[in-house]
């Protein structure tokens, strides 16, 4: 995590760490905990904002730029990773497509907290080891 | 008009476009009408379809063609609206509509409640009747075949 990261903006300056990491093409569905990241890559002229209305929508997107030669990254709440398993499941992994996922994982409120149990071993069980988790520090 | 006839018309205009096909058998019955490098099956993530078809035309000039069924664009209608936003003057969507789940045994979709034209961007819809092509094969490639042929077609 970056250095200039503030408890108002904790992902302060992961955008641009990402950047300077190849990453040249970023979509995602947004989070609150990333609103600083998104907020980079809005006010990021050289990069695409694309206001992606689910995950699955998100990865798919990425999948089509990887092909054409771009380095995607895809971010996204932990709430939201279940509509990841299908692309992953039956897109990614069986044409040896890998995607490089920022999640955000949230434990509060409690709508959260079982998906936020379960993250980890859920990308375990799905085999991907492509992704950066971002954890919320203290709980909402 | 069969969907294989659909698919065979859109697929007689076509030149160097990148093409993008759902899964199912309107991936397989492009397959049989025309096996080019520049064809993309996507065997799986229905709903994907439109989504890859955005990205690759984000990402190259080339002109790209999207390939869907009624089931698959409702599976993902949200997807639809990402490409009327973004309005990618090289990327067509061709939603082939024959209100059902042909692939899976003709189960009805509800295509007939909704416009795709006035949903997504540049779709071209073609209604055709239900059922499938006898006899088309399986893609008989690999599928990290199909992405490198498809990716080294892009150059």
């Amino acid at each position: 995590m970056s250095g200039t990261a503030t408890k108002e903006n904790p992902t302060a300056g992961l955008y641009h760490e990402f950047k300077a990491q190849g990453y040249d093409f970023i979509v995602g569905v947004p989070c609150s905990y990333l609103k600083g990241f998104i907020k980079e890559h809005e006010a990021d002229s050289a990069l695409p904002f694309i206001p992606a209305t689910r995950e699955d929508v998100a990865l798919g997107i990425a999948v089509g730029a990887y092909m054409a030669g771009k380095k995607p990254l895809v971010y996204l709440q932990s709430s939201g990773l279940g509509h990841l398993v299908n692309p992953i499941t039956s897109l990614l992994k069986p044409y040896g497509v890998s995607v490089h996922l920022l999640i955000s994982l949230r434990r509060a409120p409690f709508e959260h907290f079982e998906m936020y149990r379960i993250t980890r071993d859920l990308m375990k069980l799905m085999e991907y080891d492509n992704y950066t988790i971002v954890e919320e520090q203290e709980p909402e | 008009m069969k969907r294989i006839e659909a698919i065979r018309g859109v697929m007689e205009d076509v030149k160097d476009e990148l093409v993008i096909a759902t899964t199912g058998m309107i991936s397989r019955e492009l397959f049989v009408v025309r096996d080019r490098p520049e064809n993309f099956y996507m065997c799986g993530s229905m709903g994907c379809a439109l989504p890859i078809g955005i990205g690759v035309a984000m990402s190259t000039e080339r002109p790209v063609i999207v390939l869907d069924g009624d089931g698959a664009a409702l599976m993902s209608l949200g997807s639809l609206a990402v490409s009327k936003f973004l309005a990618l003057p090289n990327l067509t969507h061709y939603v082939i509509d024959n209100g059902t789940y042909a692939s899976t045994g003709d189960q009805p979709t509800c295509s007939q409640a909704v416009d795709f034209a006035s949903v997504g961007h540049n779709v071209k819809l073609i209604r055709v009747e239900p059922g499938n092509e006898h006899g088309t094969p399986r893609i008989p490639y690999k599928p990290e075949e199909m992405l490198a042929r498809f990716m080294g077609s892009i150059g």
